[in-house]
């Protein structure tokens, strides 16, 4: 690798870096600071309200968050998010790729509509289903009580396991589109050949599903798992607008208990501990993404 | 094998084309139904929009609540005032922050792509993942930090602090994505550009980013819309109609216990045209690019 380096014109690197360097000064700047000075914050006591009271406190933040109930709460509402989300999302994306990678009349019009809720903004989307979840005039109490399957208005996000549920099912539906889009992008690198071949040896449509399309769908399955679980576990502007973490603290994922305590409690210390917790977690994933990336040899430069 | 029963083809029902239609209009409806109901609301008369069974159609149509924007009428100012005096400034605003997000970061990502797609250097794999590591690191894990050095340089309730933190949101991505729409930009043009001694400027500007406009428009479609979709940040930095983007308004809406459902509605569909109406025109590009900016690596 070095040698080959050596030969190449000298020209090429400085030009490159100098290319890349407004780039690599923005994201220094504004990504690699902050976060090492996030964790500074966190190894403080730091509260807005009491800036006198700024003490270097070393890990007892990180100590504290052991028997922090809000804490340990919210850390199992995110798990449980992340899982039901991840899990509809995979199997509905799945599905709507495999009916978007057929020929049919109106395909185009259905991949349109697919990016509907990836355009929406995440605030968007929480007012929306907020207007029809909603326990008085709600379009899903009026349509479900029309078609005769409820008896009267139901109040869906009043108890804790409903608005989980439907929070859950509100965060599904904008991120749908992406988790499509990779799908069906691995679909199209499929050679018809392999179908040809299974239908000559007379697979029938499940066969060939698991013995073709799945394994070439893996690397995309397992990319859209690691962005979505990513996406799940920072998932804010739809909850705090549907629920605002409620009732009580059923919705209370990690990055909403963040944002309380950060801006309720201006507790600066608090919430850069919770804040490094939640890269920490982020940061495995990625590293598995990136591994991933490495190992199927797509990553040529 | 030998046990298939042979059905004549005429008559075979045709199960899988039915399959497929079905669910087509099973994901149709899905898609469209909740973002109807909005749209719907968005130009119905409050009575109508909480009536029990519900009104389906707006029935009458009104533009009230769109025009209550503009000049509110009694109701209107008695139940959501600031909100919907806050909604044309903050449109406004969101489409100032977004705009110049989209120029700032394309200008940073042509350069730094630029190299990766034409320079062989030393550095340069590590570069790009470092790149794409900094898209994994959690908006909320530098919220604090940006907003004391915002604070510091007494930057809070600008655009200036809310172009800088979505351009290092969109530029990772924004990178990746046109490294791969350069490559496939044919090398000879440049070639030719340097046989007549054309500086490197002269043939990046008349030569090079002519060729690569489709994926530049692409590149900027998608920090416009990253940007015009952001709340957090905006929520942290921003605090008067000198800032407020219309994600933060919006959010208002649904705090507030007053709103009308229907102003809320409208509000709503307000925010969701721009990025919608972009998805739609280059739905093409941005697909290619959302595929290329993450399967491809």
């Amino acid at each position: 690798m070095a040698a080959l380096a050596e030969r190449r014109p000298l020209g090429d690197n400085a030009k490159a870096w100098a290319l890349n360097a407004p780039a690599i000064i923005v994201v220094t700047l504004l990504i690699a600071y902050p976060i090492a000075y996030s964790f500074w914050v966190s190894l403080q006591r730091h509260n807005l309200k009491r800036p006198r009271a700024t003490k270097f406190v070393g890990l007892d933040n990180y100590g504290a968050l052991l028997s922090d109930q809000a804490f340990l709460s919210a850390l199992k509402v995110s798990a449980l998010f992340v899982l039901l989300v991840l899990g509809l999302t995979v199997v509905l994306a799945l599905i709507l790729a495999l009916v978007l990678n057929e020929r049919f009349r109106g395909r185009g019009l259905l991949l349109s509509l697919a990016l509907l809720p990836w355009a929406m903004p995440g605030v968007v989307n929480g007012l929306m289903w907020r207007t029809i979840f909603d326990a008085k005039t709600g379009a899903l109490n009026g349509l479900l009580t029309q078609l005769g399957l409820i008896d009267g208005y139901q109040a869906w996000l009043t108890s804790g396991t409903g608005a989980f549920l439907f929070t859950a099912l509100a965060q599904v539906w904008n991120t749908l589109p992406f988790a499509v889009i990779i799908l069906l992008a691995g679909l199209s690198t499929i050679p018809a050949e392999l179908y040809d071949a299974a239908t000559v040896d007379r697979a029938g449509g499940l066969r060939r599903f698991v013995h073709v399309t799945l394994p070439w769908l893996l690397h995309p399955l397992l990319i859209v798992l690691i962005l979505e679980t990513m996406n799940a576990f920072r998932a804010f502007d739809t909850i705090y607008v549907l629920t605002g973490g409620g009732p009580g603290d059923a919705t209370t994922t990690i990055a909403l208990l963040d944002v309380q305590t950060v801006l309720t409690f201006t507790d600066f210390g608090l919430g850069s501990a919770y804040a490094w917790v939640i890269t920490a977690i982020t940061l495995l994933i990625s590293v598995g993404y990136i591994g991933l990336l490495y190992r199927k040899g797509n990553f040529e430069v | 094998m030998s046990t298939v029963v042979k059905v004549p083809l005429r008559y075979r029902i045709p199960w899988k084309k039915i399959v497929l239609y079905v669910l087509a209009v099973a994901f149709a409806l899905y898609l469209v139904l909740p973002f109807y109901w909005i749209v719907a609301m968005s130009f119905m008369r409050e009575v109508d929009a909480i009536s029990v069974p519900p009104h389906w159609i707006p029935n009458p149509a009104t533009l009230e609540n769109y025009l209550g924007f503009v000049n509110p009428n009694e109701a209107q100012q008695l139940v959501g005032g600031r909100a919907i005096d806050e909604t044309p400034y903050s449109l406004r605003n969101s489409l100032i922050v977004a705009t110049s997000t989209a120029v700032l970061n394309l200008v940073l990502a042509t350069f730094a792509a630029y190299s990766f797609s034409r320079l062989k250097f030393r550095g340069s794999q590590v570069l790009l993942v470092l790149y794409l590591l900094t898209r994994m690191v959690p908006g909320i894990a530098i919220i604090i930090p940006f907003y004391l050095l915002m604070r510091t340089f007494g930057l809070l309730d600008t655009y200036l602090a809310l172009i800088l933190s979505y351009t290092t949101f969109a530029l990772p991505i924004t990178i990746w994505i046109l490294k791969d729409f350069f490559r496939s930009v044919p090398r000879e043009l440049e070639e030719a550009a340097r046989v007549d001694r054309c500086g490197w400027f002269r043939t990046m500007w008349s030569v090079f980013l002519p060729v690569a406009a489709p994926g530049l428009v692409a590149a900027a479609v998608f920090a416009f819309m990253t940007a015009w979709n952001e709340f957090m940040f905006a929520l942290f930095l921003t605090s008067t109609e000198a800032a407020k983007t219309i994600p933060v308004v919006a959010a208002n809406f649904a705090t507030d216990f007053n709103t009308q459902f229907t102003v809320m509605a409208a509000a709503g569909v307000l925010a969701v045209v721009p990025p919608l109406v972009l998805a739609l025109l280059f739905q093409r590009k941005l697909v290619q690019g959302m595929a290329a900016g993450s399967v491809k690596g």
